[in-house]
């Protein structure tokens, strides 16, 4: 690992200015993401600022509205294990549970969970093969090479990367916003706009930049929050990221679906939400299997899967609708 | 009470929860410097320039090493053989040449080991790169016929293809298995210490200490008496460890230029390409059988990759040569495919565990297409002659395996047709396979010392994987001695102590094992001499038979007389009694019995047909290893085999980056293995029964039996439960959806 210096910040705004002075200044929260990526050399940073003890920045309040805001700094385990969260909005507690180990959740922040870098193995290899993400303008390893665990949605030839984070296809689903403070004060963006595709620039994974910090995600309060669920498909029974995962949260009346959501992981670049399968299912009969799979298959006329990875088209069909059926089942 | 056969538990293992235990990189010296080794990201060519300026002047760095100052080695000797045995036979920093990805390219030597690593990134290095070649079906093509190295290359037993041609039912199919790595949880490591009279002590993680100490003899040209290697612990060999690998010899050179002990630890990445791994197979199983399902014959044949300057066999199709009577032959035969990478190596369980899946896949595949239940085939091939070599099996309860297995499991109330069984929305699927394994004979050392107090202290130079050595060792001693096994200490790993044979093949136990029990029998035989004449013997006039040894004592029951060791040393005035074990068996070829452990297992497994997911539900394994020492350990080495081969099955594949040519996945999160949420209770049965051929202490190999046949008994549940026939392993949603 490359050298560099450490100090710890004790206050917001000032760790926004610091930030925003510094282009080789990193926030580093648990630091689970962050110091694999130095150790790979995939991440550079000459001073990182240690964002831990930033005052009131670890709780899960509830909004005035209903919502939840759950802080930047809150562990990945303590917010699954929150009463609230786990009542109001089982599908987050869900993705968080099903992500990492019990120990790396110990440690990781909300924060750093959504801002998690993708595990393509190439962007990963200390040895710099071709990446754009890693080395802008260096080519794309995955797009001919091993492609098993990326993207079927929203590619381009710059990168066919996915996004790691399961608790952040939950929040998809639910609409949150993340809520940053940035230099001229706090601003709200919605979750699907927090997260870029990699167009002709994946180096940016996100649309935060110099001189903001993620302060908190905000869920409103929505009737579909607790019939909602996340399902994570992997070869690996634990421990692993998904192959696919699917976030489902639905408002039922009788066994008629009255309102869908649903956001997939391991798809694409950002949490891919399935906007055309949600119009589609609303008033669909969750008894009624073929047409929940004929709406649930309008969101995959435009999936363009790669070498290895085509049976994730397939794949996601079905976990979406078993998703469905299990938050179906919580309504 | 005897301790042989009592489930003891470990010795060490309370040092080893604390931390207490020493590995092989927890040995504290003084004045110690660290090392990393940088290495190349081709695949295929040369080193034009390595400009190692930045490096030279970074913070704490002691020395850089390159093929431009690295001093020179010997080359690796041939013939390769156990007594000193080379990983691989290239060996690099002596030239520019690259012939895989992740080979050493240079080594930088700092005070701490983030000093080295990092300068080891002011490298710059400058490379005329040509395109490496691959392993692939494609270049699978070119394969030729390898030199023999274990074994024969090819085998061939009356007239195979006769037997399939005039069969009732053939399958003729092809199998494949995918590169694996070790990935043991400890990684290699070696610390250098030259002492001011020339004498090298090597602290090194390795299954085989005398044979790293010939080897580097033999390469840094220094006799054999003025180096000692020392491994106390080894946090998981599984093969890996076995042979000497070239990061150890850089070490060794390293700490000689600058004149201090020199730690080099091989980073996970690393392990990838600096030390052996599983090469994948191509395997093609044909069998020709009656319509009753009595095999005629049996071909099976295998190609599996081998770097550029080394002929490395995956001896795949070896377990055809003995595993099932085939009436009319048995032909088998390897190749290999040079390929840009490193030296594949024996992974538990080498050759057996790949070439199972094929011939046990395919004899499944033949159940089903005679209507022959899996059990009852293999009960109706089954044979007492080991049709390779015509000699009889020295033991064989094969037959006992796959009743007792099948009934433990439950077998009776399967329902043969494929997803026959179900549970909820889960396919329910259960399969089976049996294993036949080869059994080492080596000659072994041991030497067993009683002191004045009644303790007695047994020191050979075997070795602790994991597997429990300290704990066995005790047993056999304790019972030889008639002592209580907590009076006896051992001492293993380090060449100081009498030599013993490498700890692979499932070898320990028969053989270290046997030398300590001969050598605590001498012992014992010395103090019931010094009982019948001498000093004021309490036993004058007895013959030697007479006397039994118990409790810490010498008895001669019929005179109802009895001598402590501790009294008896003491009237002698001697403060010690030695005795030396030297076993020295004929090798198995050679003897008049064909000695194997056998194995039948039975999986059943829970398939998500949705979903494509495949989960173990229970996993019953019996097993003949002879004799069973102790029957926790050896629980312990058959649950560690069996996700082993879980992870063969379902998990584990190092896939290749085409155009690099790089273990793309060459870290844990990568490369998956299972972890408990993928395994449920595991049954261990053992049949059999002690094995005076196999060993005096009636003990057969166990360790890498348990590892065979999981895969295919998985694979054959899979069928059982979706009808899908995976050949290709691991099994991976994509081929179940
Ligand atoms: C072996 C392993 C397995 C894993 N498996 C999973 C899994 O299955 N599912 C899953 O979702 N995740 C998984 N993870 C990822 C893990 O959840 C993330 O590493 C973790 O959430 C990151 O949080 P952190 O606090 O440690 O972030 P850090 O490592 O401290 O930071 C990560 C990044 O976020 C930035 N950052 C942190 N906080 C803020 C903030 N408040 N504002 C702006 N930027 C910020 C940092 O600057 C850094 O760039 C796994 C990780 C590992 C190592
Ligand atoms: S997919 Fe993206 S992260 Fe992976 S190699 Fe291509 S550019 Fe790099």
């Amino acid at each position: 690992m490359h050298p560099f210096s450490i100090s710890v910040a004790d206050d917001p705004g000032r760790a926004v200015a610091a930030h925003a002075q510094d282009d080789h200044l990193s926030y580093i929260a648990g630091g689970t993401d962050l110091l694999g990526l130095m150790k790979d050399g995939a991440a550079f940073p000459a001073h990182l600022l240690d964002i831990n003890d930033l005052p009131g920045l670890a709780g899960v309040d509830a909004t005035p509205d209903g919502g939840l805001r759950i802080g930047a700094l809150a562990r990945m385990s303590d917010v699954a294990a929150n009463a609230e969260v786990r009542e109001r909005f089982p599908v987050i507690a869900e993705g968080l549970l099903f992500a990492a180990s019990g120990q790396l959740r110990n440690m990781a922040s909300m924060g750093g969970n959504i801002m998690q870098r993708t595990r393509c193995s190439y962007f990963r290899d200390g040895d710099d093969p071709a990446c754009n993400k890693r080395r802008p303008g260096s080519g794309c390893s995955a797009l001919d090479g091993l492609n098993r665990n990326h993207a079927i949605f929203g590619w381009s030839d710059a990168c066919v990367a996915t996004h790691p984070s399961d608790v952040a296809v939950a929040l998809a689903a639910l609409e949150a916003d993340v809520v940053v403070l940035g230099r001229a004060g706090e601003r709200s963006i919605p979750i699907a706009d927090f997260h870029r595709l990699p167009g002709g620039t994946p180096e940016r994974d996100t649309v935060l930049g110099r001189g903001e910090l993620i302060v908190a995600v905000e869920v409103r309060a929505q009737a579909e929050g607790r019939a909602s669920h996340y399902l994570k498909v992997r070869d690996r029974q634990s421990y692993e990221f998904a192959l696919v995962s699917v976030a489902a949260a639905v408002e039922t009346e009788g066994r008629r679906l009255r309102s869908v959501r649903l956001a997939m992981g391991g798809v694409a670049h950002k949490p891919w939400r399935l906007t055309a399968a949600e119009t589609a299912l609303r008033g669909a009969d969750l008894d009624d299997i073929g047409a929940l799979e004929a709406a649930i298959a309008t969101s995959f006329t435009d999936a363009r899967p790669l070498a290895h990875n085509a049976f994730k088209a397939d794949l996601s069909r079905r976990a979406v609708l078993r998703a469905l059926q299990t938050a179906g089942a919580r309504a | 009470m005897n301790a042989v056969g009592q489930p003891m538990p470990r010795t060490d293992g309370r040092l080893k929860v604390t931390g207490a235990a020493r590995y092989s990189a927890d040995v504290p010296l003084d004045g110690m410097a660290h090392a990393a080794i940088v290495h190349s990201t081709i695949a295929n060519g040369r080193t034009v320039s390595i400009d190692t300026t930045s490096a030279e002047e970074a913070p704490g760095v002691v020395a850089v090493f390159t093929h431009h100052n690295m001093p020179r080695m010997n080359p690796t000797p041939e013939p390769w053989s156990h007594l000193h045995p080379h990983g691989q036979s290239y060996l690099p920093l002596l030239a520019d040449a690259v012939h895989y990805a992740g080979q050493p390219i240079a080594l930088v030597i700092a005070e701490t080991l983030d000093q080295a690593t990092y300068a080891g990134t002011l490298i710059k290095v400058e490379y005329e790169a040509d395109q490496p070649v691959v392993f692939n079906r494609e270049t699978a093509k070119e394969a030729v016929d390898p030199p023999p190295f274990l074994w024969p290359v090819a085998s061939s037993v009356g007239d195979a293809d006769e037997g399939i041609a005039t069969a009732a039912v053939t399958i003729d199919q092809t199998y494949t298995t995918s590169d694996r790595h070790h990935n043991q949880m400890e990684p290699h490591v070696s610390t250098a210490v030259w002492d001011a009279d020339e004498t090298l002590t090597l602290y090194e993680t390795t299954q085989h200490i005398f044979g790293a100490r010939e080897l580097v003899s033999i390469v840094l040209g220094i006799p054999p008496e003025k180096i000692t290697i020392v491994s106390h612990f080894l946090g998981g060999g599984f093969g890996g460890k076995a042979y000497v690998w070239p990061h150890t010899l850089l070490a060794a050179l390293a700490a000689k230029v600058v004149n201090r002990p020199v730690r080099l630890q091989l980073t996970r990445a690393q392990m990838y390409s600096m030390v052996g791994h599983q090469a994948a197979t191509i395997q093609q199983v044909v069998l020709g059988a009656g319509e009753d399902g009595t095999l005629a014959g049996i071909r099976h044949d295998s190609i599996s990759p081998t770097p550029v300057f080394d002929d490395y066999i995956e001896y795949a199709a070896l377990a055809a040569r003995s595993l099932w009577a085939a009436g009319t032959g048995i032909a088998t035969n390897h190749k290999v495919v040079h390929v840009n990478r490193n030296t594949p190596t024996a992974m538990r369980s080498p050759h057996e565990a790949l070439g199972h899946f094929a011939l046990e896949s395919a004899m499944d595949e033949l159940a089903y297409a005679t209507g022959v239940d899996p059990v009852a085939l293999r009960l109706l091939n089954d044979t007492e002659i080991d049709p390779y070599s015509g000699r009889p099996f020295s033991t064989r309860a094969m037959r006992e395996c796959l009743t007792k297995g099948a009934e433990r499991f439950g077998w009776d109330e399967r329902t043969p047709e494929p997803r026959s069984m179900r549970d909820g929305r889960y396919l329910i699927g259960q399969g089976m396979a049996s294993a036949i394994y080869t059994h080492w004979r080596w000659p072994a050392k041991a030497r067993v010392t009683v002191h004045q107090d009644g303790s007695a202290l047994v020191e050979t130079g075997t070795h602790e994987l994991g597997t429990g050595t300290y704990t066995v060792m005790q047993q056999v001693a304790a019972d030889a001695l008639g002592v209580a096994p907590e009076k006896v200490t051992v001492r293993l790993g380090d060449t100081r102590l009498p030599a013993s044979h490498p700890s692979i093949g499932s070898a320990t136990m028969a053989n270290a094992g046997a030398s300590v029990m001969l050598a605590a029998k001498a012992a014992r035989d010395r103090a019931i001499e010094l009982a019948l004449a001498g000093r004021d013997a309490p036993f004058a006039g007895a013959e030697p038979d007479d006397v039994l040894v118990a409790d810490g004592r010498l008895v001669l029951a019929r005179k109802s007389l009895e001598i402590t060791y501790a009294e008896l040393l003491a009237r002698n005035g001697l403060s010690t009694v030695v005795g030396d074990g030297d076993y020295d068996p004929v090798e198995e070829a050679l003897g008049p019995k064909a000695v194997f452990s056998f194995s039948a297992v039975f999986a059943e497994v829970r398939v998500d047909p949705d979903l494509g997911l495949v989960r173990l539900n229970r996993f019953v394994g019996a097993y003949d290893a002879g004799r069973i020492i102790n029957p926790r350990t050896a629980r312990s080495q058959a649950i560690g085999g069996i996700i082993w081969g879980v992870g063969q099955a379902l998990l584990e594949q190092s896939e290749t980056d085409p155009e690099t040519a790089r273990f793309a996945n060459r870290n844990y999160s990568g490369y998956l293995v299972p972890t408990n949420a993928d395994i449920p209770e595991l049954d261990v049965l053992f049949a059999g029964g002690f094995d005076e051929e196999a060993s005096p202490l009636g003990a057969k190999g166990l360790g890498e039996l348990t590892a065979v046949s999981v895969a295919p008994a998985i694979a054959n549940a899979v069928h059982h439960a979706t009808g899908k026939r995976v050949r290709d392993l691991p099994i991976t949603v994509e081929k179940i959806l």
